[in-house]
């Protein structure tokens, strides 16, 4: 770790001592790509907090960097101000604009996101370019009016550098503060963002509104360094420069994005007006990079370190795994229970006059003609393991996404802990104690165990609304008490994308957890895991309800899982419920028996008792 | 307003819709089966145009023209094929930025290769005979080749309709739009379905691009213009679905020609205007299904 932060801090520090020592080293004309350099360094590194740092396309960026080219040109020639008032202006206006056009855009996400962030920019190059007297259309305004410092090419380029310099160490900040955390929570897995608590669409329309201050400046940059702008800065091919620079450069790093802008200035300026094959080099190139390099040249190393480690580290995780829990016989008997069979571990809660920690009134959900859920009530009882079951179609899963906010329904009511919490958003249910696990596996892949664990943490605790501080180490010792919990505490520090089927689960629990779910709703917890696999999770799942006091609702399609953990079953056909009762009841129903006639899980886990 | 002036423009906006439908529907189709938005859509129309003006320039009767335009688009379709074998395939299991920068390098490359084998100037043909002029409807009169234009998009969407509709190929395209996972479980062989699917959508920019060749001048650049605003048809109509190609080309047409002749020079700010409107209502457009 230490190590991969002292190489990464060379490489930032050999960066920094070329930059500041350019203009001592070149002549006139590489000095002025120097500057414009450092200037494409800003645009990249703010365009990758969407790219890398929340997992965002954006096709539009240049309408930011036009945006705060303009700013300087109208402010220095239009209205009565100087360059240093436009400088100062511009961010503010990036800052504005970003807020309005990200809040238009992320009404839509992924490729539509990209699509609208595209046509929102063509939309603001149109009016940039038609808007002849006041932007000079296709010509721009140029010879804008600088302060004397500005015209020496030397003290401009000094001026560019500070200032990129500055907003670098600052946007450095943000990345690793919990708020940068968050974004890459997101960027990792969306959905599961939500369900730690993160209002998802809030994060990434602040990370677009910093993104498009910073690239306001660095356009603002360029407008005073090279005193013009014009329309054809927003134009949308102008967007795509930046998407090449942080994949040339790559955009798993900071810095990756700094060396790609650098790579391409220094090409561009050399190569691109002196030969009509432009287009296509640096077409290839970036074909190339696509193909072969995802993490773009700053990447190469990593991914070199990360393959041998990956070698190395396989032979151990098995030995963990072997150790982890004894294997036990396949007639072993199966997952008992004893804390919350007799629900005297939850007295207190059960004592309680409302028993129902979840109840949903005559939930209806139709998508077009068909009622996937038909007027369904549940009560969940606080403290208990309640299990919905039903064929293929039942309406289990969309029930469920009724439950957790992620479909609203068209009738009904859902009352959590005694609030109407009908059609509320994830987030908010995250908070309120409702946890969710899926029926794919819903962890941040690309993030460590222990990662995994704090961002949840951090939700719960609202923390990562904060913009400055680190993130290491923090609550480290809940951390640590969550994974020992459910077992991962030797994995703390594997990648959470690099785990066994059954571990991925248990840290999905460990997320749960983390949120401080009151409730747990599992779809199909043990859904693709072998018999041993799904004994152990069962296992965990029973200490830690039992230890910690929750309450358990899943759908589940092993009969011997069901009737192993569920003291409630809920028995669910064709939209409606169709049987509710302990596990013996719903046994004994011969409805239920009708609708799974040829069930043979449900015929045999009742022959086997 | 005359009526005769609002024929006219009606006309020419249905006419423009004729050209964004024969775009947007191969853009629309190969996304709702490969999940992918292909950039480089309208440089495959910029190609198509290239070669017409070529083969148009060569074939000069009546059949050739018609033959000129098949091959072009023929053309067209087989450099879609090389290139989802050679780039696109090898991206699908990567996430959808990858290929969407894939595509993004595409434009890049084919502008730079049209470049250098057509050069920079603006090229010229001219259509048949029979399909210049115009003819009389009341007070207005009414280009036919613009008629033209709609025969052939409304003869290409019937295609399509039939192909989608009512074939073994068009069922697995559906099946694709609906659950890509499906497809898999279902047997179906899924890079060729995929290659077709590719193949057919560079067919129909290329043809747009064939039959735009006599109407307007053929040069660089007029690849970037056409494609963006077909993304505006798709989004307006919703990512994926025929029908929603179909309403969004209507709309952007009639948008585009009755915004010219209110304020000609903000024109394309009011197709993006739409496009707002429609997104702020119905976030994956009219029909358009929401992606999670």
């Amino acid at each position: 770790m230490s190590r991969t932060v002292g190489r990464r801090g060379g490489a930032a520090a050999v960066l920094l001592v070329a930059l500041a020592t350019a203009p001592l080293m070149l002549n006139r004309g590489d000095q002025y790509t120097a500057g414009l350099a450092v200037i494409a360094i800003l645009f990249a590194l703010s365009y990758n907090l969407l790219l890398g740092g929340t997992g965002m396309v954006s096709f539009g960026h240049a309408a930011f960097y036009g945006l705060g080219a303009f700013t300087v040109a109208l402010v220095t020639t239009k209205a009565l101000g100087n360059a240093t008032e436009g400088l100062i202006l511009a961010p503010v206006i990036g800052a504005v604009g970003g807020l309005v056009i990200g809040a238009l855009c992320l009404r839509a996400v992924r490729l539509y996101f990209a699509l609208l962030t595209l046509a929102v920019s063509q939309l603001l190059y149109v009016v940039a370019f038609e808007s002849y007297s006041l932007t000079g259309g296709d010509n721009g305004i140029h010879g804008i009016p600088v302060p004397d410092f500005l015209n020496d090419p030397t003290t401009s380029y000094y001026f560019v550098f500070a200032v990129v310099a500055v907003l670098a160490a600052v946007l450095y900040l943000v990345t690793r503060s919990p708020f940068g955390a968050a974004l890459a929570g997101i960027r990792e897995n969306r959905q599961r963002a939500a369900f730690v608590g993160l209002s998802v669409k809030r994060y990434e329309l602040a990370a677009f509104t910093i993104a498009g201050s910073l690239a306001a400046v660095a356009g603002a940059l360029y407008a005073v360094y090279d005193q013009q702008a014009y329309a054809g800065l927003l134009y949308w091919t102008q967007s795509g420069i930046p998407v090449i620079m942080v994949l040339i450069g790559g955009m798993r790093t900071f810095l990756g994005p700094a060396y790609g802008a650098l790579f391409y200035t220094v090409l561009a300026s050399k190569v691109q007006n002196t030969t009509i094959y432009w287009d296509l080099i640096i077409g290839a190139i970036l074909l190339a990079v696509v193909l072969a390099l995802p993490d773009g040249l700053a990447g190469l190393p990593a991914r070199v370190r990360a393959l041998v480690a990956r070698y190395r580290s396989s032979d151990d995780a098995r030995l963990l795994i072997a150790d982890d829990v004894p294997p036990q016989p396949d007639d072993a008997p199966l997952i008992q229970m004893p804390g919350i069979a007799t629900a005297g571990n939850n007295a207190e809660h059960a004592a309680t006059p409302a028993g129902a920690i979840l109840e949903a009134h005559g939930l209806v959900k139709r998508f077009g003609g068909l009622a996937a859920v038909d007027g369904v009530d549940l009560d969940v009882v606080r403290g208990t393991v309640h299990a919905v079951i039903g064929p293929n179609g039942a309406g289990k899963s969309t029930l469920f996404s009724l439950l957790t906010g992620q479909l609203r329904p068209d009738h009904g009511t859902v009352i959590f802990d005694g609030a109407d919490v009908t059609g509320a958003p994830p987030h908010r249910l995250a908070r309120r104690g409702i946890g969710r696990s899926f029926q794919t596996t819903a962890v941040f892949p690309g993030l460590s165990v222990q990662e995994n664990v704090r961002l949840a943490v951090m939700g719960a605790h609202a923390t990562t609304r904060q913009p400055f501080g680190t993130v290491s180490r923090r609550y480290q010792s809940e951390v640590e008490r969550t994974l020992e919990l459910v077992g991962l505490g030797d994995h703390a520090r594997v990648r959470a994308g690099e785990l066994s089927h059954g571990d991925q689960r248990a840290l999905e629990l460990a997320i749960s957890l983390a949120v401080k779910a009151r409730l747990l709703v599992l779809d199909e917890p043990t859904a693709g895991m072998s018999p041993y696999e799904t004994r152990r999770t069962m296992e965990m799942l029973r200490r830690v309800i039992v230890r910690e006091g929750m309450t358990l609702l899943i759908t589940e399609h092993d009969m011997e899982v069901v009737f192993g953990v569920a003291q409630r079953v809920t028995v669910m056909a064709e939209g409606r419920v169709i049987a509710e009762g302990t596990p013996e009841d719903v046994r004994a129903d011969t409805e239920v028996v009708r609708v799974y006639l040829g069930d043979e899980s449900l015929l045999a886990a009742g022959v086997s008792r | 307003m005359t009526p005769a002036t609002f024929l006219t423009i009606l006309i020419s906006g249905l006419s423009g819709a004729a050209l964004l439908f024969l775009v947007g529907a191969g853009l629309s189709l190969v996304f709702g089966a490969l999940r992918l938005i292909n950039m480089a859509h309208g440089s495959l129309y910029m190609v198509g145009a290239f070669i017409a003006v070529v083969l148009i320039g060569a074939l000069t009767s009546a059949f050739g023209f018609a033959a000129a335009i098949v091959l072009a688009s023929v053309a067209v379709g087989a450099l879609g094929g090389l290139i989802e074998v050679a780039v696109l395939r090898r991206l699908y299991k990567r996430d959808h930025l990858m290929q969407l920068v894939a595509t993004f390098a595409l434009i890049l490359i084919i502008d730079g290769l049209v470049r250098v084998i057509f050069g920079t100037n603006f090229h010229r043909v001219s259509a048949p005979a029979a399909l210049t002029g115009s003819i009389g409807i009341g007070n207005s009169s009414i280009s036919v080749y613009q008629l033209f234009l709609m025969a052939v998009a409304g003869t290409v969407a019937g295609l399509l309709w039939v192909l989608v509709f009512r074939t073994r190929l068009g069922r697995s395209i559906r099946a694709a739009v609906a659950d890509p996972e499906l497809l898999r479980l279902a047997g179906v062989n899924v890079p060729l379905l995929f290659t077709t699917v590719f193949v057919i959508g560079a067919l129909l920019a290329g043809l747009a691009g064939a039959v735009i060749a006599p109407y307007q001048t053929v040069s660089l650049g007029i690849d970037v213009d056409i494609v963006v605003e077909a993304f505006a048809v798709t989004i307006i109509g919703g990512l994926g679905s025929l029908r929603g190609a179909f309403l969004g080309a209507i709309v952007v047409g009639l948008v585009q020609s009755f915004g010219i002749y209110a304020a000609p020079q903000y024109a394309q700010a009011f197709i993006f205007g739409v496009m707002a409107i429609v997104l702020i209502v119905r976030p994956s457009g009219f029909f358009g299904q929401p992606e999670r």
